[in-house]
């Protein structure tokens, strides 16, 4: 008797403790922990440091960031998410490392943490974010194995979305009497048309760099005028007529561009657009910070924005970073916490204004974002056809990705042939893919 | 001494040289006080308003205030400041000693294998980094580790923290032991040459009364040698210092070095000359003052490194 | 002698050999036996697998190798020649007691001591199209600028190590000239040689063997050269600049290859053995002649 006295007074208190800790918030059990997390140095990853503080105010979780390069920040998780026990508890990843560590099992399946109710924030609204993002950063095992699907399942979500948008100089093109190019041949006709008219001024800055620039620069033009890297029996297509249409746009834009385009990264090729020296800028969205900053930029309040001209059809890239849990990390259910907190309505709402990328609807229709910055609906419109397959994200992709960008680049500078040169891309691609297993079943 | 009269065109060309040589470094010292929109807008010249807005940028980390153009700091370089001195002078020291003990031992007493090793010594000396790269990532991640379930390397997880096994990868210790393995050929080979100049007749003197083969070598020959080792001290610092193709791939976040900070910073995001330079300007002084200080030195151990041969 | 003494050279040798052996040599088998697998990152070498001289017969037809191959031996070729001439040079045309030759050579040493990575840097700016100095310079006396770091990369990446080390050669030989037999050069002025004909009889051939030497140190430090070119170009455009070393290194980290970076470095450091072997040889026959020379200089004399 008295013995269930008592347990069922220890059952009391234990009743009150617990409603205690719910009514304190879901954070309490892990505050004071500290999150290691790896992060990009990119401006949206900038945007994102400003507004840590204010999480670790909220939730008592002190978070600490190891900024890197992008492709550094891969060669670095390349090596500690392989280790049994890993430093990182979180870590922001590039889009073609998705292929990688899914199928090292290396990051860890979402669906356990959106199921437990203790971590789940109920007012999350998942469908708020914008689908072509998370289906391209975040699912996996669905359609061509890198896609969402009745296969497929969540292991990151997209954050710091961008896409490729048109900034043209907006005084230029007033002088000139020229029009906001809709289609890719009014754009190649206006940036070759620029040199003349403005003596000094290249037409379209673009990235064009050996390596992943140049590739970069490509796919960025492949998928808007109809092209694909690979067909649905994974055979390289790339030498087909829209690939050459697209490796000729490209050769076109930095043959019309500024000085020296050929070895422009982008860091470069935005420099060039930020001083002046360029009348257009088809590139990240994620540049607009910089050109509406006048310490950086000579060009504040001259730029318009515009969509990503059409080819055949509308398909500007789907970039940016997603944010996972590694699995060999210590604090997963913090980390979760920090994700769902910095993936929120709320965090994607204060990025923004803190000059992020954000990745849901509403904050692109929100008021006070659009306020402060009224390029927001143009890119909200610009995100909505975002093309998720532009690139393909499988293992071999780094490879693949590295011989395009140099043949491109020989094509670019040393007048190299566009047929042959993407023809020797697809034979080399095609033996790379043979060795990888991609036609066992044909 | 006498100096020989010279024409004009003479110390025209002198200048030109001295021009050549100088110039790039002024210029990156002038541009690191500048402000990226005068870089990039075209004030060349000399004719600027200096600021060291990118020194406060680079060194956020130790300043104790907060910079008003700053959000937050990203660049921590007070750290890898740090990281850097420790790594190059702790290097410098073990490659010194361990050096001059072995090339004493080359000069001073016939043994066996005495040949293999000297020859060894010369060869490895042509081994680049980069060919280094592969075995030492590979080693130093995965087989010079401690089972974090032994005693030794459960101690060393509860006193410094961290997780894992405990690897050579990642640690101050890590990147040291390759820096004191790439210097020890050419510091044994350097100081070679200054250890035959040193009197036998002293050593002997010295035996004779009764001195062991470590006492001599600690109070005759080291003293004798020291223009020889401040030479090689100069050239171990100078690799340690400035090495990074080995140190990013060992390194973690705690234990980065200045250049690789550099590296990472020219991010291809945001080109902000003015800060590289401002780092970059941070990196080179030590080498800088040494070079102002101590040409004497640096002059007599490549001279000693080359004739010797 | 008591065992003490003849342990001595042992103990005095102990800690570099063993730290030589363990950081050196054991990478380097290490790295020999990790060419013949198909190993990545993700993987303990335990867990890769064997695949015999594939990576060596792979990269033996991968045309990008060969460029990169290419690329590395005209750089270091090119820079090591030029540098030998314009040091040598310059030596020879300093050699004189004047005023401020000190200061001259501390300040040419700055260049060496500096980080290639600053170095790199430094050169990025200076070649940049539109803001770099070496543009800039040439508009303003109204010349067309020039595309450095696109078309003419590999020239860009020559000319910033020419700077570099250019002053390695010329106080080497400035060293080697002062230190020249002052009876030999008395002799031969006072047997009427001119000038000319003094450098091109006796004072090359007696600095032959200096020269000799700080050829190959050259030679050897121009195939180590990496984060100089890493940061100017990262090996472009194409891959006009990307030496063996920078591919090494991308083959490692980017492309996630660690067997075929291995089987790569072992192509470059038997091309540096060949080179260090035939330059010993030819240092040993050229002392002996130069030896003979001298010989005969002093005899005339």
């Amino acid at each position: 008797m008295l013995r269930s006295f008592k347990s069922a007074a220890l059952g009391a208190t234990a009743a009150i403790a617990l409603a205690t800790s719910a009514i304190a918030g879901p954070y309490d059990a892990y505050e004071g922990e500290t999150l290691i997390v790896n992060f990009p140095a990119h401006p949206h990853f900038d945007a994102v440091m400003k507004i840590l503080p204010e999480f670790t105010k909220e939730t008592g979780i002190e978070v600490e960031v190891d900024q890197l390069p992008y492709l550094k920040m891969r060669e670095r998780q390349t090596l500690e998410l392989a280790q049994d026990e890993g430093e990182y508890d979180l870590i922001a990843y590039v889009v073609f490392s998705k292929a990688d560590y899914v199928y090292a099992n290396q990051l860890e399946n979402l669906a356990r943490y959106f199921m437990n109710p203790k971590l789940a924030d109920p007012s999350y609204d998942a469908d708020d974010l914008i689908d072509g993002y998370v289906y391209n950063i975040g699912f996996a095992g669905g359609n061509k194995g890198y896609l969402e699907g009745k296969t497929g399942s969540l292991y990151g979500i997209p954050y710091g979305s961008e896409t490729s948008i048109l900034g043209y100089r907006k005084d230029i093109f007033e002088k000139h009497g020229l029009e906001v190019p809709e289609t890719y041949d009014e754009m190649l006709e206006i940036a070759c048309k620029i040199p003349e008219l403005e003596p000094g001024m290249g037409g379209l800055s673009s990235r064009a760099a050996s390596g992943h620039h140049a590739s970069h620069a490509f796919l960025l033009h492949l998928a808007p005028l109809g092209g694909r890297v690979f067909d649905d029996q994974w055979t390289p297509i790339v030498n087909n007529a829209a690939g050459v249409q697209a490796a000729e746009a490209l050769k076109t834009i930095v043959d019309c561009g500024p000085e020296g385009a050929a070895s422009f990264g982008f860091g470069e090729a935005l420099g060039s657009f930020l001083n002046g020296d360029t009348a257009m800028f088809l590139d990240t969205t994620v540049v607009a910070g910089q050109i509406n900053d006048p310490k950086k930029s000579q060009v504040v309040g001259k730029v318009g924005w515009a969509m990503h001209p059409m080819g055949v059809r509308r398909g500007s890239q789907t970039g940016g970073f997603g944010i996972g849990i590694p699995a060999n990390a210590e604090n997963k259910d913090a980390a979760f916490l920090l994700m769902q907190w910095l993936t929120s309505k709320k965090g994607d709402k204060l990025v923004a204004l803190a000059g992020g990328n954000p990745s849901r609807f509403s904050t692109h229709a929100d008021a006070d974002v659009n306020a402060k910055f009224p390029h927001m609906a143009t890119f909200g419109e610009a995100l909505q056809h975002a093309d998720p397959d532009w690139r393909p994200i499988i293992p071999v992709w780094g490879k693949i990705n590295a011989d395009l960008g140099t043949t491109l680049s020989k094509v670019l500078t040393e007048g190299l042939d566009v047929q042959t040169a993407l023809d020797g891309v697809a034979e080399r691609t095609k033996a790379v893919m043979e060795e990888a297993g991609y036609y066992t079943w044909q | 001494m006498q100096y020989q009269r010279q024409n004009p065109a003479f110390f025209a060309l002198l200048v030109a040289l001295i021009f050549m040589a100088v110039g790039p470094i002024v210029l990156m010292f002038a541009n690191s006080f500048k402000l990226d929109v005068d870089i990039i807008g075209g004030t060349t010249g000399l004719l600027f308003l200096p600021t060291i807005q990118n020194y406060e940028t680079a060194l956020c980390d130790v300043l104790w205030y907060e910079p008003e153009h700053l959000d937050f700091c990203a660049l921590k370089f007070g750290g890898a400041f740090v990281n850097s001195l420790i790594i190059a002078l702790v290097s410098t020291l073990l490659t010194l000693v361990i050096g001059t003990m072995a090339a004493y031992a080359l000069v001073r007493f016939r043994f066996f294998g005495r040949d293999t090793v000297s020859l060894t010594t010369l060869t490895v000396r042509m081994v680049p980094p980069a060919v280094l790269l592969v075995p030492v990532f590979g080693l130093w991640n995965n087989e010079f580790c401690i089972d974090k379930a032994t005693y030794v390397g459960g101690w060393i997880r509860d006193t410094f923290g961290g997780r894992g096994d405990v690897c050579l990868a990642g640690t101050h210790s890590g990147i040291i032991l390759i820096y004191v393995a790439m210097n020890l050929p050419f510091v044994i080979w350097i100081l070679q040459s200054f250890i035959v100049q040193v009197p036998r007749s002293l050593e002997e003197s010295a035996r004779v009364d009764g001195a062991g083969p470590f006492q001599v070598f600690f109070k005759i020959v080291l003293p004798l040698i020291k223009p020889g080792l401040a030479a090689a001290a100069i050239f171990t610092f100078r690799i340690a210092w400035n090495e990074y193709l080995l140190a990013s791939a060992l390194s973690d976040r705690n234990t980065k070095t200045v250049p690789i900070l550099i590296v990472n910073n020219m991010s291809e995001f945001n080109v902000e000359w003015g800060v590289i330079m401002a780092t970059g300007m941070l990196l080179a002084i030590p080498p800088i003052i040494f070079t102002l200080f101590a040409s004497r030195q640096i002059i007599t151990g490549m001279t000693a490194g080359a004739v010797k041969g | 002698m008591n065992t003490a003494n003849r342990l001595a050279p042992y103990m005095f040798m102990a800690p570099a050999a063993v730290i030589m052996g363990l950081c050196l040599l054991y990478p380097l088998g290490y790295m020999i036996y990790g060419s013949f697998l198909d190993w990545n990152p993700s993987q303990s070498i335990g867990e890769a697998d064997f695949v015999g001289f594939k990576n060596y017969i792979n990269l033996f037809f991968d045309p990008a190798f060969r460029e990169s191959l290419g690329v590395t031996l005209t750089f270091a070729v090119s820079v090591v020649i030029a540098e030998l001439v314009i040091g040598v040079g310059l030596a020879l045309l300093l050699d004189r007691n004047i005023r401020g030759m000190s200061l001259l050579r501390t300040l040419f040493i700055l260049p060496m001591m500096i980080a290639p990575v600053v170095v790199g840097l430094m050169w990025r700016y200076m070649y940049h199209p539109t803001v770099g100095t070496f543009n800039r310079f040439l508009k303003s006396i109204g010349l067309e600028g020039v595309d450095w770091l696109g078309q003419n990369a590999l020239l860009s990446v020559i000319i910033a190590d020419i700077w570099q080390w250019t002053p390695f050669i010329f106080i080497l030989s400035l060293a080697a000239l002062q230190s020249l037999p002052r009876s030999a050069l008395e002799a031969a002025r006072i047997d009427g040689a001119t000038n000319w004909q003094q450098i091109v009889y006796i004072k090359i051939p007696l600095m032959m063997p200096v020269l000799i030497v700080t050829a190959l140190l050259r030679l050897i430090d121009a195939f180590k050269v990496l984060e100089v070119i890493l940061v100017m170009t990262e090996g472009g455009p194409g891959l006009s600049t990307e030496i063996v070393a920078l591919r090494i290194s991308r083959t490692a980290t980017e492309f996630r290859e660690l067997g075929t970076a291995a089987a790569m470095s072992n192509y470059l450091l038997i091309l540096l053995l060949l080179l260090t072997v035939a330059m010993f040889a030819f240092t040993r026959f050229q002392d002996a002649r130069a030896a003979r020379l001298a010989r005969q200089v002093q005899e005339e004399g």
